[in-house]
């Protein structure tokens, strides 16, 4: 086994038990705290598939911006003080959609020719990465800031507190 | 040497299992969990694309997951929203109990 | 470059009235009440200023037509010698991933209509949204032009982002009402939606994996998807079923179909009306349009087009059924026109399904969806009208308090029965003629059993149209109070009733732009 094989199955080994745990654990601020650790699981296989830029992304968004919603959203729910709640009433239905799912696609994909070059690296810089960003895929760039407007606008207008009717 | 079917089978396995946190956790910030990881295992998947795929333009499978991540953080942010709001109202956002819409 | 900014000019244009309306809500104003009308009028900017650029597109780029033709020709008889369009070149812009065809203009035309019509049909009912009058307006325009880009976006990428931005608009206005129901509607569809985002993303990463790009056509001999299918199908295997099967379950979201059709009813009833009406119109065309562009254009190749093909006639069947057997139960008006929603979105996918006629190939069956849209946008929007009408005078949704409407309200009660009745199909009516040529389709694809389950629907989905019109006819109501409507709803609502009238009885102008519009899958 090579280095890189070792530390594949490690990161695996983290980040499925990490998202495992997520379900797992009754609190979910708990819950909330296996999933940061899942994604950065998550950021280790992209520097391990060079790709570099998008592991920074990943700590600096997920790590940091989403994870701090979700704890936010935890706090300002009221989620601390709830008494440990199990899964829902659905959740024997959930596990069989689940596991059906997984054998369905593990097995697409162990059974299909994907195609693919001899193994060499594919080093993709981030120079390259902006330029094409701002060059190539500047429709959906812009579109994707309209989202992030949408977004801002959508979130102050329903968690205002309404006072003009008291 | 690592795979690609390597990589996708990490990306089925975090897929289902998101999949599990969205159809069972009753907290909707849990079920927001759940969709988190689903989202996470469509990029490590693209990723893996981008890097063993035999493509013109490999890079594209990047630049899709920084999409993915972007409209997924603003997604974040709105849903956050919805949670305080439904929260304010009824102080609850167990779903099995959100039920004036009967499902 | 400012030739690729040209070509998406009305989705620019589109937005751009959108942000001018958000600036606009800061200018401060000495009385509130003053607020709405210059607002109506500058919301209203939008979609004229969208149809108008389409239409300077399409009297510039336009080339000779292949002549009139036949107008009450059911026939899948040839449009052009040669086949392509017939108005308008595809050009493509943004390095391939937009292209200007006629099927961009026909739905450009289509969302800039029923933005125009949500934003009138919304003058009474806006008030309810009190400070966010102006957001509510800003946010139908968003999501308008979101949605008049994906009808020309023929990259996975630009489609995805822009059905986000469509996706994320509308959890917002659903929940824009800020009452008890209106948030617990916004939630549930944000929740649902965005796990639908996360499947179709899986079939979208699936697909790219097995092709290498995300272009799902291109000119010339540059690859997309459609050529790799082309080149390989065959040993593409399960990979790509997985990935059909991926993006088929989680547009059925977006189209609000089996299996994940679940939500419309509930987020129809909690939402405002004119979001409710709004999603059952725009956002399911859209979502349609995306299928064209995906399936019919990217995955067109002749050893998966029987693959999906069949699927999406399950898929119709099923959606059909589930539809009509739950409307017949209803109680609320907006449930019912949600549980109809499913069925008559079954009704579209006929003509999804309807692609294995050997000669003419997917054009007839994408006709027949076209034509179905924008019938079908016509007639849902008169009923969601008066719905919304009625909706923002009493503040009930409840069928039991239409009764008597005839007489309170007799020009809104003669609307909606006549939408109710171009629902179910019945002639002289633009859903009788969609109806006919969409199964006239399916039978030229030996999909003889699945029009006859249409046809049997039809016949239950009867039962409860036709009861809620009874309701309004020959019910009576304690209270006899006229119900009075704004200037700018009966205009909306009187263009919808005489477009149902007018497709229903000379439906060739509008068969043949979709003819025209499905022409360019004929290539």
């Amino acid at each position: 086994m090579t280095v890189a094989e070792v530390v594949f199955y490690l990161l695996a080994l983290l980040s499925v038990i990490a998202a495992v745990g997520v379900v797992t654990v009754p609190n979910v601020v708990h819950a909330a705290l296996f999933l940061i650790l899942s994604l950065l699981g998550v950021a280790g296989f992209y520097i391990l598939l060079s790709s570099e830029f998008l592991a920074l992304v990943q700590v600096l968004i997920y790590g940091g911006a989403v994870a701090t919603i979700i704890l936010f959203g935890l706090m300002l729910t009221g989620g601390r003080d709830l008494p440990a709640v199990g899964p829902g009433a659905q959740w024997p239905l959930a596990l069989l959609v689940s596991g059906a799912l997984v054998v369905l696609l593990l097995t697409a994909v162990l059974n299909t020719t994907w195609p693919r070059d001899a193994g060499e690296m594919t080093l993709i810089s981030i120079n390259t990465l902006g330029s094409v960003l701002f060059r190539e895929w500047l429709l959906p760039f812009e579109l994707a800031s309209l989202v992030l407007l949408v977004a801002l606008i959508g979130a102050v207008v329903i968690s205002s507190q309404e006072e003009r009717e008291s | 040497m690592i795979s690609l079917e390597h990589v996708l089978v990490v990306g089925a396995l975090l897929f289902s299992i998101g999949l599990f946190i969205a159809l069972s956790r009753r907290n909707a910030v849990g079920v927001l969990m759940g969709i988190e990881l689903m989202l996470n295992s469509v990029n490590l998947n693209l990723i893996g694309f981008a890097r063993f795929v035999e493509a013109p333009r490999p890079i594209d499978g990047q630049v899709f997951a920084v999409f993915v991540i972007t409209v997924a953080a603003a997604e974040a942010a709105v849903a956050l929203a919805l949670a305080v709001a439904v929260y304010r109202l009824r102080q609850t956002i167990d779903v099995d109990r959100l039920n004036l819409l009967k499902w | 470059m400012l030739d690729d900014l040209d070509r998406i000019g009305p989705v620019l244009v589109m937005a751009g009235v959108a942000a001018l309306i958000i600036i606009w809500d800061f200018i401060p104003r000495p009385l509130p009440a003053a607020r709405g009308k210059p607002l109506l009028f500058v919301a209203l900017l939008g979609p004229a200023a969208a149809a108008a650029w389409t239409v300077s597109l399409l009297l510039r780029d336009a080339h000779i037509g292949c002549g009139p033709l036949d107008p009450l020709a059911l026939s899948n008889a040839p449009l052009c010698p040669g086949g392509g369009g017939t108005l308008v070149e595809g050009v493509f812009s943004f390095a391939n991933s937009v292209v200007l065809d006629d099927l961009t203009i026909f739905f450009f035309f289509l969302f800039a209509g029923i933005g125009a019509a949500i934003i009138l049909a919304s003058n009474d009912y806006a008030k309810r949204f009190g400070d966010y009058e102006a957001e509510f307006y800003a946010l139908i325009l968003f999501a308008t032009s979101a949605m008049l880009l994906l009808s020309a976006s023929r990259d996975l990428i630009l489609i995805f982002v822009a059905l986000e931005m469509t996706g994320i608009t509308q959890y917002i206005l659903a929940a824009l009402q800020k009452d008890r129901r209106s948030t617990e509607a916004g939630i549930k569809y944000l929740l649902l939606g965005a796990t639908a985002s996360a499947v179709i993303l899986y079939g979208m990463a699936f697909l790219f994996g097995l092709t290498g790009t995300t272009r799902l056509v291109a000119p010339g001999d540059e690859l997309s998807i459609a050529s790799v299918i082309n080149e390989r199908g065959g040993d593409l295997g399960a990979g790509l079923i997985m990935s059909l099967v991926f993006l088929i379950g989680g547009l059925s979201f977006k189209m609000s179909v089996v299996p994940f059709q679940m939500w419309a009813p509930d987020v129809y009833e909690g939402a405002p009306a004119p979001v409710a009406a709004f999603l059952s119109v725009a956002s399911k065309a859209a979502a349609f349009a995306v299928v064209l562009r995906i399936f019919f254009e990217g995955l067109s190749g002749e050893t998966v087009r029987g693959d999906w093909a069949d699927i999406f006639a399950i898929v119709a069947a099923v959606s059909m059924t589930v539809g009509n057997v739950f409307a017949l139960v209803q109680s609320n008006i907006k449930r019912l026109l949600g549980y109809s929603s499913i069925a008559q979105a079954g009704n579209f996918m006929v003509g999804l399904a309807a692609v294995s006629a050997a000669e003419g190939g997917l054009s007839l069956g994408a006709s027949g969806v076209l034509f179905f849209i924008a019938a079908y946008a016509f007639t849902n929007l008169g009923a969601f009208i008066v719905v919304i009408a009625i909706s923002a005078r009493i503040g009930s949704d409840q069928i039991a308090d239409y009764a008597g409407l005839a007489r309170r309200a007799p020009l809104l009660a003669a609307a909606l029965a006549f939408a109710l009745i171009s629902l179910t199909g019945i002639p002289p009516t633009a859903g009788f003629i969609a109806k006919l040529y969409i199964f006239n389709a399916a039978v030229e694809s030996n999909l003889i059993w699945l029009v006859v389950v249409a046809v049997l629907n039809s016949v239950v989905s009867a039962f409860y149209y036709l009861k809620v019109a009874g309701i309004m006819f020959m019910g009576e109501s304690a209270n006899q109070e006229s119900i009075a409507t704004s200037a700018a709803l009966k205009l909306v609502l009187g263009v919808a009733v005489i477009g149902i009238l007018f497709v229903g009885i000379v439906p060739s102008p509008l068969l043949d732009a979709a003819r025209d519009a499905a022409s360019v899958f004929s290539q």
